[in-house]
């Protein structure tokens, strides 16, 4: 299902989404992306490279943003996706998927979107934006 | 320590390579390790297509240009962002020339002194041309 531009508001949540980060998980992110390396891979791998155990790949956390704008508005409807990685995102706990709709271009049937993935805690590790482009 | 660029290495060429054909099997693995089941990502058969951030597994056999000015430590880069619009998508089958570019240097000053980010743009094409991602790659150095 493909969400319709004109059911869409500015100021919209994107349904958030919770999950927990399994290492199992960032594991095989890493073989699926060609990003075999300690610091993805195993905690005292990872420490030996100066961080405090193993750490999900930033293009991992870009990925899931961009599976949340799908899940809510439809497959192949992200136009583009930038992200700003502020923290480490740590594996082996919660962390949530979040977005707002901020902007709607009547023009290009597109909208503008703030994404980020946040802690259980609130903190913000990646920010974001995207455009999203909506049928009906 | 101002940047001392030289204005032509913006939007040169450093590296070119393909990459493929393909696999289903590569597609899906990516597609379920961000937790995805749709039947269009997961699923073998015609109407398989990769999820659209797996162009991010490409990047070249060089990360940066041999170029670059001698201020910036490149064994000292972290990962800051990316920026990615996205093309036609991938297919079991297809095959994707990778060009990089350096795209754009600037300095920053914070708290704890200047910080040098540089942008590296991968362009990906297709075996037809047609262009399946843009991929800005962010990085901070120190």
């Amino acid at each position: 299902m493909v969400l319709r531009f004109e059911d869409v508001l500015e100021g919209d949540e994107v349904p958030t989404r919770g999950l927990f980060l399994a290492k199992d998980q960032v594991r095989a992110y890493a073989r699926a992306a060609g990003q075999w390396a300690p610091r993805f891979t195993d905690d005292e791998g990872a420490r030996r490279e100066g961080l405090p155990g193993m750490i999900a790949p930033g293009n991992m956390s870009v990925g899931l943003l961009t599976a949340l704008l799908e899940s809510w508005a439809g497959a192949g409807t992200v136009r583009r996706i930038g992200a700003t990685f502020r923290s480490l995102v740590l594996p082996d706990r919660t962390v949530r998927l979040c977005g707002t709709v901020t902007e709607k271009h009547v023009e290009t049937r597109t909208v503008e979107v703030d994404v980020w993935l946040e802690s259980d805690e609130g903190e913000r590790w990646v920010i974001g934006t995207a455009t999203v482009g909506l049928g009906g | 320590m101002p940047l001392d660029i030289d204005p032509a290495i913006i939007g040169e060429e450093f590296d070119r390579a393909t990459y493929g054909p393909i696999t289903a099997e590569e597609l899906i693995a990516y597609a379920r390790a961000l937790g995805e089941t749709r039947s269009e990502y997961t699923e073998p058969g015609p109407g398989l297509v990769g999820h659209p951030t797996y162009c991010v597994r490409y990047r070249g056999t060089r990360w940066f240009p041999e170029n670059l000015p001698k201020t910036i430590d490149v064994r000292r880069g972290m990962d800051a962002g990316k920026d990615i619009q996205f093309g036609v998508p991938l297919r079991p089958g297809d095959t994707v020339e990778l060009r990089c570019t350096l795209h754009e240097i600037y300095e920053k000053t914070g708290r704890t002194g200047s910080m040098y980010f540089t942008v590296l743009r991968f362009t990906m094409t297709n075996q037809r041309g047609e262009t399946v991602a843009v991929v800005d790659n962010r990085f901070m150095h120190r």
